[in-house]
């Protein structure tokens, strides 16, 4: 490729346009070069323009009877000039941009796939081996110790997914959307792509080798944070696309390829129904439903109730048409494939179908996690009659807003 | 530009705007007024009370993004009986807990509120203030006279589409008033065929922009015919005003373009209303064909909304530097080079969403456009050459134009070369972009054009100081909100974001401080306006020295602009020719040997 402006070492131009990360790529550092270049041509013309326009300003101010000086009303020589000027710096600039664009969307045949699916409001992304990442971190996080009054203080964002991704290596994104569009931006890559329901989009990068420098904190799964070699990178959802668009977010994080693989191991792992519903519901689930009573888009799926009405397996649920229908396992499954079908009183239609995206034993483990979460019994229903019934009395409904159940 | 009258003394009628007296006569006569200037002042108040509500929701989206959304969990452990104690506090949500203090909007998340105020904000600003500012306020007050007409050709039809652009402005506002719409002002399917499904509100702010499509419509056709028909004896193609041919080549845009977006807009309709499937893959249909019919028409309205603006620019620059503009017929040629090459280039919004081939053409075509808006810049720093430069207000902003459009310009070459897109589109990047543009381009040239034909259509002048004062404060209040965006936008910050990582926070709050500088800088001019309508003193009928046509009117006109048809007998930028209309030539020396050409 041709060189461009963009050096290993950011000087500090580069660091105030890009923050103060390396260019993790080579495609990444030569399209950070090629803004350069733009921008050190718009500087230098935009100086020319302005020092002109001062000098005449100062020079040519009105001065009370004094004329403007006769000078020519066009001159084709200099017209031309500056017409040819800016078109031909252009058509670099297009070329260059032509070349840049192509390192970015084009992979190479070895590249690793990684599936990426984007839904309302969150990203999930599946491994070769069918995993999928079941860590999470904030993006923003400060903690603050005060010895002297013995207090912590953390002040953190949401927490989003964290997806590794080996070092060395050039990953390719395969990605579509389940409900409406969204755009999938790796800030420190300079890429992103649209992701459109029904389409396959994409783009690739290659990961960099880590160095001694690259240091990230692991939490594992009972809290302990050790220290471990890696590069953390956001990631975020571009393209407006409701409520939570601005919290669509995750961690992309390059580590050495034996931690790599060692997670995919772990995340390949089949675990109980049980706990493969949770880890569904952490990853597809939780950003409209809740399972401790909070009311978010949809219905919260623990036992409760709430001003909103009883919720939970088990539950008789007020519909929104009026009539009332037992919480079972049939329900549910409806309620994932056509979530209209049933409308929970009070919420509004807002989710799309999951026919297709979660397969027939997806939903077994998801009815199966549901089921932990209530006080009722897995078969409850026949003798649940008279206490659902007192139970939707004091169900109001709360207009517009928010989901279907499930 | 010398009439066969010059005795303007003896025929001391009324203005335009003295009617019969009694408060109802007056009303009536101008709601069914059909006089260019009256319909040009009414659109100049609905439109800046528009500016209004577009800025206040502006505010609004700056107010909530000084904080990030944060849960804050403080654990405090006793001394005395050393239990923990846990607290947790989410803070960032500032609009939400501001509309609650005032028992607003309480069942709405943050997130939603912010989501309401930038859509509201991009909405009013783009359909109701930008588009028809300059065509509709004050191309209607001054193309008829530009042209030395009595009117616009078919003055009732502009009545009707100052109606249209009420009627429309109302279904927006009930839409507010009903609760706000939540999918930004470009309806990007499939979002906006599904959200809020239960409510009309989306539904009411479509159709305003669907009605707001044929005012703008009904506007440049009669533009266009007035253009062609009504120019004065002696007034050829070459022979008008700058103004007038930005104002054409926009009219054909709107006439051309505009139907486009109404037929999408219906189609989202049909879709939101009976499910026909044209958009949203669930019912069969292709989601970016949308962005396809949206950006056919919202590009070249890009330029309905600059190329006015670059008007106002090439008379103000003439004007008060009393210079000859420089490469005349290359600017009238840029505009309409421009306005052909503007339907050609719509891909480049959505260099994300398409096929290769499709996005390398574009940007190949994109740059085309970027050339005739530089020969423009050039020319018009090239008129100052050898000029009488005097600052007031008017040159001021046509020379902050000159700065802010060249930086927005500029910043737009990132953005069409295809590798450094993909990082920068839907980022904060475009946002400051297409500020720099819309605002430094448009709002900047409308401030300016509104100064300079502000005594010719009130009859009063305003206060110069007070207004350069707010200038200033503008200039400054400007680029500080937005020039901060462009880091924002190359360090990973996406648009349309309520809630951001904490390293974004400190250039966002300089941007919001930006924000309230700039509110402030408009209040000021403001506060001049009403000052100068109650109590500015009286204007002279060309305190400028200007020599298109509207300068030989009283100021302000009278009914039917001039007393006898005026005859062109010499350029619009003759300067250093002609002592303009109304001037001693004492106070208006010309040169000893005017350039021949």
């Amino acid at each position: 490729m041709m060189p461009t402006l963009a050096s290993a070492q950011p000087d500090i131009l580069q660091e105030i346009i890009f923050g103060d990360k390396p260019a993790p790529s080579e495609a990444a550092a030569w399209s950070d070069g090629l803004f350069l270049m733009i921008t050190w041509f718009s500087i230098f013309s935009f100086i020319v323009v302005m020092a002109l326009m001062v000098y005449f300003v100062i020079k040519y101010r009105r001065r009370p009877g004094v004329p403007a000086q006769p000078s020519p009303h066009h001159n084709l020589h200099i017209e031309i000039l500056w017409t040819v000027i800016p078109s031909s710096s252009m058509l670099v600039m297009f070329i260059y941009g032509f070349q840049g664009y192509a390192a970015k969307v084009v992979s190479p045949d070895d590249a690793l796939e990684l599936k990426i699916r984007g839904a309302k409001w969150s990203w999930v992304a599946t491994y070769p081996n069918g995993a999928r990442s079941n860590e999470y971190q904030p993006l923003s996080y400060q903690e603050e110790v005060n010895e002297a009054t013995m207090t912590t203080t953390v002040r953190q964002g949401k927490d989003y997914p964290i997806f590794y991704v080996p070092e060395n290596t050039d990953v390719k994104l395969r990605m579509m959307s389940t409900d409406v569009i969204h755009s999938f931006w790796i800030p420190e890559y300079r890429t992103k792509m649209d992701v459109v329901p029904n389409r396959y989009t994409g783009f690739n990068f290659r990961t960099p080798a880590l160095t001694t420098n690259d240091i990230v904190n692991y939490t594992d799964e009972n809290g302990v944070v050790t220290e471990i070699v890696g590069r953390d990178m956001w990631a975020f959802c571009a393209e407006y696309c409701g409520d939570d668009h601005s919290r669509m977010a995750a961690t992309i994080r390059i580590v050495p390829q034996e931690v790599y693989d060692q997670r995919m191991d772990a995340w390949g792992e089949t675990l109980s129904p049980e706990e493969e519903g949770r880890k569904l519901w952490n990853q597809v689930c939780k950003t409209c439903h809740q399972i401790d009573g909070t009311r978010l888009v949809g219905p919260t799926w623990n036992s409760v109730k709430n001003a909103d009405g009883q919720f939970g397996f088990g539950y008789e649920a007020a519909l929104a048409d009026g009539s009332s229908v037992m919480r079972d396992d049939n329900y549910y499954r409806e309620s994932i494939l056509d979530p209209n079908a049933k409308i929970v009183n009070g919420f509004a239609p807002a989710m799309v179908s999951y026919q297709g995206i979660l397969s027939d034993e997806d939903i077994d483990n998801l009815i199966a996690f549901i089921k932990t979460l209530s006080d009722r019994n897995p078969n409850a229903g026949e003798d649940a009659e008279s206490d659902a019934e007192a139970d939707t009395q004091s169900t109001e409904s709360e207009t517009e807003e928010a989901g279907s159940d499930s | 530009m010398s009439t066969l009258d010059t005795h303007t003394a003896h025929h001391e009628e009324g203005s335009y705007f003295s009617g019969p007296p009694g408060m109802m006569a007056k009303i009536w006569q101008w709601a069914s007024t059909v006089d260019h200037k009256k319909i040009g002042v009414m659109y100049l108040f609905a439109v800046l009370f528009m500016f209004f509500l577009g800025g206040m929701a502006a505010i609004s989206v700056r107010y909530e993004l000084l904080d990030p959304i944060r849960t804050t969990i403080t654990e405090t452990v006793d001394a005395n009986t050393l239990d923990t104690v846990t607290t947790e506090v989410t803070t960032g949500e500032s609009l939400k807990e501001l509309l609650g203090a005032m028992g607003l909007a309480e069942t709405l998340s943050g997130t939603q509120i912010y989501n309401r105020a930038f859509t509201l904000h991009g909405a009013i600003m783009v359909f109701m203030f930008i588009i028809p500012a300059i065509p509709a306020a004050l191309g209607n007050f001054f193309l008829p006279i530009m042209l030395g007409a009595k009117d616009v050709a078919f003055p009732r039809l502009n009545l009707m589409s100052w109606y249209i652009y009420l009627f429309g402005c109302t279904f927006g506002v009930g839409s507010i008033l009903l609760g706000g719409v939540d999918t930004g002002w470009t309806f990007y399917t499939p979002y906006s065929t599904t959200t809020d499904a239960d409510h009309w509100r989306v539904v009411l702010m479509v159709l305003a922009a669907f009605i707001l499509g044929f005012s703008s419509i009904l506007t440049g056709l009669n533009f266009v015919v007035t253009v062609h028909k009504l120019r004065a004896p002696g007034m050829g193609w070459f022979d008008m005003p700058l103004m007038i041919w930005a104002l054409y080549a926009t009219s054909i845009i709107q006439v051309l373009a505009t139907p486009v977006i109404g037929i999408t807009l219906l189609l989202l309709m049909f879709e939101r209303l009976m499910h026909i499937g044209i958009f949203d893959p669930a019912l069969g249909g292709d989601p970016v064909l949308y962005q396809h019919f949206f950006w056919f028409y919202s590009h070249p309205v890009v330029y309905v909304m600059i190329l006015p603006g670059m008007g106002i620019i090439s008379e103000v620059l003439a004007v008060h530097s009393r210079k000859h503009i420089f490469g005349y017929r290359a600017i009238a040629f840029s505009s309409l080079g421009i306005a052909g090459v503007s339907f050609l280039v719509w891909g480049h919004h959505i260099f994300t969403a398409m096929g290769e081939l499709a996005a390398i053409l574009f940007s190949g075509l994109t740059f085309l456009v970027a050339i005739p808006t530089a020969i423009k810049i050039f020319n018009w720093i090239a008129t100052l050459y050898k000029s009488s430069i005097v600052i007031n207000t008017p040159m001021l902003y046509a020379l902050m134009f000159l700065f802010t459009f060249s930086i927005g310009g500029l910043t737009g070459l990132p953005l069409a070369t295809l590798a450094t897109d993909l990082h920068l589109h839907d980022s904060y990047y475009v946002v400051a972009h297409f500020h720099y543009v819309m605002m430094g381009g448009t709002v900047i040239a409308f401030m300016s054009g509104l100064h300079h034909w502000w005594p010719k259509m009130f009859g009063k002048m305003y206060n110069e100081p007070g207004a350069m004062l707010a200038t200033v404060i503008v200039f400054f209040g400007f680029n500080l909100t937005f020039f901060t965006q462009f880091f924002l936008g190359t360090q990973g910050m996406p648009r349309r974001y309520a809630n951001y990582v904490d390293e974004f926070q400190f250039l966002h709050q300089l941007s919001t401080y930006g924000s309230l500088l700039l509110l402030l800088g408009f209040l000021i001019h403001l506060a001049v306006f009403v000052h100068s309508l109650f109590a500015g003193a009286k204007a002279p009928a060309n305190p400028w020295g200007g020599l298109t046509l509207e300068w030989e009117c009283t100021s302000p006109p009278i009914e039917h602009n001039f007393h006898h048809e005026p005859l062109v007998t010499h350029g619009p930028y003759d300067f250093d020719k002609v002592v303009p209309p109304h001037w001693d030539p004492k106070d208006y020396p010309l040169p000893e040997n005017p350039s021949s050409h």
